[in-house]
């Protein structure tokens, strides 16, 4: 164990983690809110804070094979979503190396 | 490099006489059919045919290695073995010319010094006339100071003026004459011993006006030696010794010099230790912990640790500790609370450091011990005196909730984190602001104990160092530990502080 490092994210509209209320995603940083998954609906970020990664997984989603990690919180290790890795499938390539947030795990700042 | 070798016995001189070209022996024995075999050998090597080397890479002439161990003779006083030397190996130190022309220079004979040097059999005549220009130039001054100021103009106008070299010089020269007697006096002394100082020093400079074939340079075998050892010293991978180097061995520290072995546990803490740091004086070592509390131990004389003082009175986990420059006082941070300074001495709080409604995020210590550094929650940097009275204030970009920053040693120059991947560098006579921008974000830094270098700790697993001390540039580049939720910080340390250690999440120090 040690001293968290721990990010804050400026503005309104941050996206922080339901348990621990520490910073996960700036609502700037939605590329999408159509995605689900398993608690619900989900939305797609280009960049998170305060989280770690899990390794990788090959996992058969609704659009095909990626290549994913587990993403937990960094403070009370909570899993919050995942990362797409790799997509194998063409048209699904723009997710690589972005975040995947489940809205039900998530508290917003009004 | 190569071994230095024992002079050659003699009959290795014998072996070296037999690989002299089979022409060249049938031609002495044509003109000396009858000599005996015994004054063949005392003769003198011939300077002509193949040049003898020594050493195993064979890439040292023999003449030229004698005649540097002569000079080191000669120069550290051993007159005889010098002459001995020269006698029993055939290899003289100089020519007979040069020697000569030596003597000449220290005697004082000017013209006879000058007719000699032309005979040296020199090609360069710029060198020739450069030389010339140093004697002339010791026989005016000679002159001057014995008061023959008709030959010392002579001397300017005929022998000096027309080489045509230096001419500034000349100008000075001409200026001595045009001084007033009695300053011309206080410039010179008419000691004697004066005049074979100058002489000698005339020489030295001789020596490096004219080829190092002509006269062998001072001191050219000490000189190799060091570039031997300094070659040494700086191809030392793990160099961490504060032993000197030796002439008797090649210079080498083993990677077994490098810490590796835990030598003590310590345990007084009862949660997590956060940080830790030794005072300047290297006496004691302070940590902070999760435990709220911080501990002041001390070095004893078998450098084993014990514990000196509890500090407790902080409502959170202390983050962060600060020696005092004299090593009386140490800073305490809480998280996100207050700062306490205690006397480290009595282990007493002796003041309480806050801003009411905003937390306090790291501290340090001015270099003048008067005042602290601290910064703050909502991202700004304060500066206080002792008394806790809020000298400057400034606003910083920070966004997370551990916020390093360094003064260097003067006072002027503030380091602090400043966006995520950004330190800002303010110099605080100039106001001038240097950035240094990285490619991700930096978790922690510290500076060096000369103030040069940079260490920068980032998220992802890397540490990169920066030279800063003028425009900042990065000269290194460290991966391998382990890094994914906490802060992980690194340092200087080792002879002249030239390794780096760092922790790491998977437990071990890097």
């Amino acid at each position: 164990m040690g001293l968290l490092f721990v990010q804050r994210l400026d503005g309104n509209g941050v996206f922080k983690c339901r348990r621990c209320r520490v910073d996960a995603a700036s609502k700037d940083a939605i590329i999408s809110k159509e995605f689900q998954g398993s608690s619900g609906r989900a939305y797609l970020f280009d960049h998170v804070v305060n989280i770690c990664l899990g390794p990788n997984e090959d996992r058969y989603l609704i659009t095909g094979l990626h290549t994913v990690n587990d993403i937990y919180c960094s403070c009370c290790q909570q899993i919050l979503g995942w990362r797409y890795e790799k997509a194998y499938d063409q048209s699904q390539k723009y997710k690589e190396g972005k975040f995947i947030l489940e809205r039900a795990r998530m508290w917003k700042d009004s | 490099m190569g071994g230095f070798e024992d002079d050659e016995p003699p009959s290795k001189r014998a072996r070296a006489s037999s690989v002299e070209p089979a022409s060249l022996l049938d031609s002495f024995s044509c003109l000396k059919p009858a000599a005996p075999l015994g004054s063949t050998m005392a003769r003198p090597l011939p300077s002509q045919g193949k040049e003898v080397m020594v050493g195993s890479k064979g890439v040292i002439k023999r003449d030229e290695f004698v005649r540097i161990i002569t000079k080191a003779l000669y120069s550290l006083g051993y007159e005889k073995s010098g002459a001995v030397l020269e006698e029993e190996s055939g290899i003289t130190l100089h020519s007979p010319t040069v020697n000569l022309f030596r003597r000449q220079v220290l005697d004082g004979n000017w013209d006879s010094a000058v007719v000699t040097l032309k005979k040296v059999g020199l090609l360069d005549e710029n060198i020739v006339k450069s030389a010339i220009f140093l004697i002339l130039e010791q026989k005016f001054l000679e002159l001057l100071r014995n008061d023959n100021v008709m030959g010392a103009i002579r001397t300017l106008q005929s022998e000096i003026t027309p080489l045509g070299v230096n001419k500034k010089r000349v100008h000075e020269l001409s200026g001595c004459i045009i001084s007033s007697p009695q300053h011309v006096l206080l410039g010179f002394s008419k000691l004697g011993i004066e005049s074979s100082n100058s002489r000698l020093k005339l020489l030295e400079e001789l020596q490096k006006v004219l080829p190092p074939t002509v006269m062998v340079p001072e001191r050219r075998l000490e000189n190799l030696l060091e570039q031997a050892l300094t070659v040494q010293r700086e191809a030392c991978y793990f160099h961490n010794s504060i032993d000197g180097l030796s002439l008797y061995t090649d210079h080498h520290c083993g990677k077994d010099q490098l810490p590796s072995c835990t030598v003590q546990v310590l345990r007084a803490h009862r949660d997590e230790v956060w940080f830790l740091q030794f005072s300047n004086n290297g006496k004691y070592l302070a940590s902070a912990s999760n435990d709220k509390s911080a501990i002041i131990w001390k070095v004893d004389e078998d450098g084993e640790l014990l514990l000196k003082h509890t500090l407790t009175g902080h409502d959170k986990p202390v983050m962060m500790v600060a020696w005092s420059p004299d090593d009386c006082q140490l800073l305490t941070c809480g998280m996100e609370e207050v700062i306490r300074c205690w006397d480290v001495e009595s282990g007493k709080c002796l003041h309480v450091y806050e801003k009411s409604g905003i937390g306090l995020i790291s501290c340090g210590w001015f270099p003048d011990g008067k005042h602290i550094l601290s910064g703050l929650t909502d991202h700004n940097f304060c500066l206080w005196d002792l008394d806790g009275k809020e000298v400057d204030c400034w606003k910083g970009q920070r966004s997370s909730k551990t916020s390093d920053f360094a003064v260097s040693n003067d006072g002027k120059l503030i380091i602090s984190m400043n966006r995520e991947s950004t330190i800002r560098l303010f110099d605080r006579e100039t106001k001038q602001e240097r950035l240094i921008e990285e490619d991700n974000t930096i978790t922690s830094f510290s500076l060096s104990e000369d103030g040069d270098f940079l260490l920068v700790n980032l998220i992802s697993e890397a540490i990169h160092l920066w030279n800063i001390r003028n425009c900042p540039i990065r000269v290194n580049r460290y991966a391998g530990h382990k890094r994914s939720r906490f802060v992980i910080r690194s340092c200087f340390g080792g002879s002249e502080q030239a390794f780096i250690a760092s922790g790491s999440e998977d437990s071990q120090v890097w």
